[in-house]
């Protein structure tokens, strides 16, 4: 039953980001859903459910992308997979490791994607995608995902849930 | 030896008595009185009723008083209800109200879409936008035709107005299509009153160029640009934007051109997939030449 939680969580995603991107685009910038719910996860669980959730989602979106199939799956998944190691690495996750984190990420994955993307790209080209597209997608993606994990955090405080959705270690 | 007060109770009393009585039975005399003999009355009454009219305004204005406050204040809940369920039937009207003139905006395209269809020389098969932009990488659509309806890849995109771009992948019920303002579609264009032709492409800033365009081509903002046909995915002839803008370094071999598209790719909701189409360009050897003399 869990499972078919994830998978239609991993759907809605994907449909949320090809329907609902245009409304939150800034300046042309669309947040990349599919990246942050799986650094999410990661951070929330650990790194075999980021892997796995980042994988399922990065399918999904790869089935209605234009690139071909992998790209995404490979680059969420390993995504999802390293946000769940910060939970190992660092004490406790906050909204700055997350921050850090999901920078860094989101920044990879973009680069990965602009040089499968745009191969031959020359370089003025290159630089006003990393610029205008990369950089600010990032920063974007940075501010979703450290704005969520804030608000799921107090929430769990709130409700005095302490162990929140987190799996086996 | 003093008499008491209550002794002379009796006896006012009793006179208060006969002069009430008195005055009850005189008017009921007066009412056996003929009409012409009651005028009189009137005159007596007259300064009665300027007496009057000071309390019985006083009475009447407290009465209005009391009347306003419960009609607004008490009376108003039952209001206050009705206007909160009629407030209710109005968002759900404006709500109906939005989604008919959403569905008559769709049926409308649709339909120039279909009249564009049925008078153009090319088969199509019309299909909806239902998702766009899935990465800031791609500039593309989600369409909602797929190798059920008989799309495949490499097919082309346009609407009544003119070229949108070119199926990339097609999954059983859906397709994606890759815009002409996205770097990895490339057609061949022509500008229409020179007929030199040049390369389509997208670039990452999302804008369009015409690449490859003769350095004595004479081509002048304004210009407009059409498809060459020389590949399979487009017929000839169809519209693509207008030349924005021309440029061409001291360096550079050949001419180039920025576009602004016809079609507003943001603001899709339908387009027709190109099934195939008649070649505008005969396929005929051209006529020989007159043959020059020899010298």
């Amino acid at each position: 039953m869990i499972i078919v939680w994830q998978i239609v969580l991993c759907l809605g995603t994907v449909v949320a980001q090809a329907t609902l991107s245009t409304l939150l685009s800034v300046n042309n910038i669309y947040p990349d859903l599919c990246l942050i719910f799986a650094c999410l996860v990661g951070f929330f669980t650990n790194e075999y459910k980021g892997l796995l959730i980042g994988l399922t989602v990065g399918l999904f979106q790869d089935l209605l992308a234009p690139g071909g199939i992998g790209l995404n799956m490979i680059l969420k998944g390993l995504a999802g997979s390293l946000a769940g190691v910060t939970t190992h690495t660092v004490s406790t996750v906050t909204t700055g490791a997350v921050v850090i984190v999901t920078l860094v990420l989101s920044l990879g994955c973009g680069l990965a994607s602009l040089i499968v993307a745009y191969p031959s790209l020359d370089g003025s080209d290159a630089f006003h995608a990393i610029t205008w597209i990369l950089v600010p997608q990032a920063l974007y993606n940075v501010l979703l995902a450290a704005g969520i994990f804030w608000l799921t955090h107090k929430v769990r405080h709130s409700f005095g849930v302490v162990h929140f959705a987190r799996g086996r270690r | 030896m003093p008499r008491p007060e209550h002794t002379s109770l009796p006896i006012a009393t009793g006179r208060r008595r006969f002069f009430l009585g008195a005055f009850i039975l005189f008017l009921f005399l007066l009412l056996f009185l003929p009409r012409e003999s009651q005028e009189w009355l009137g005159q007596v009454g007259g300064p009665m009723a300027i007496i009057l009219e000071g309390p019985l305004h006083g009475v009447a204005a407290i009465q209005a008083s009391v009347r306003e406050i419960w009609n607004h204040y008490f009376a108003l809940q039952q209001v206050w209800e009705e206007n909160q369920r009629l407030k209710q039937e109005i968002q759900q009207l404006q709500g109906e109200q939005n989604r008919l003139r959403e569905q008559a905006i769709l049926a409308r395209e649709f339909q120039i879409l279909s009249m564009y269809q049925k008078t153009a020389p090319l088969s199509s098969i019309p299909a909806r936008i239902i998702g766009r932009n899935l990465s800031n990488w791609y500039k593309a659509m989600v369409i909602n035709k797929g190798t059920r309806d008989g799309i495949h890849a490499e097919m082309g995109v346009i609407t009544n107005a003119g070229v949108v771009g070119r199926v990339v992948r097609v999954n059983p019920t859906t397709s994606i299509v890759l815009l002409l303002s996205d770097p990895n579609v490339a057609i061949p264009g022509m500008i229409q009153t020179s007929r030199d032709e040049g390369i389509i492409q997208g670039t990452p800033q999302g804008n369009i160029h015409m690449k490859y365009l003769p350095p004595l081509s004479p081509v002048h903002v304004g210009d407009v640009v059409v498809t060459s046909g020389l590949t399979d995915d487009f017929p000839r002839g169809l519209h693509i934007g207008h030349i924005q803008q021309v440029t061409k370094a001291a360096t550079d071999l050949f001419q180039s051109g920025e576009i602004t598209p016809v079609v507003d790719f943001s603001k899709l909701e339908g387009v027709l997939v190109i099934t195939s189409f008649q070649p505008t360009v005969s396929a005929e050897s051209p006529p020989p030449a007159e043959t020059l003399p020899v010298p």
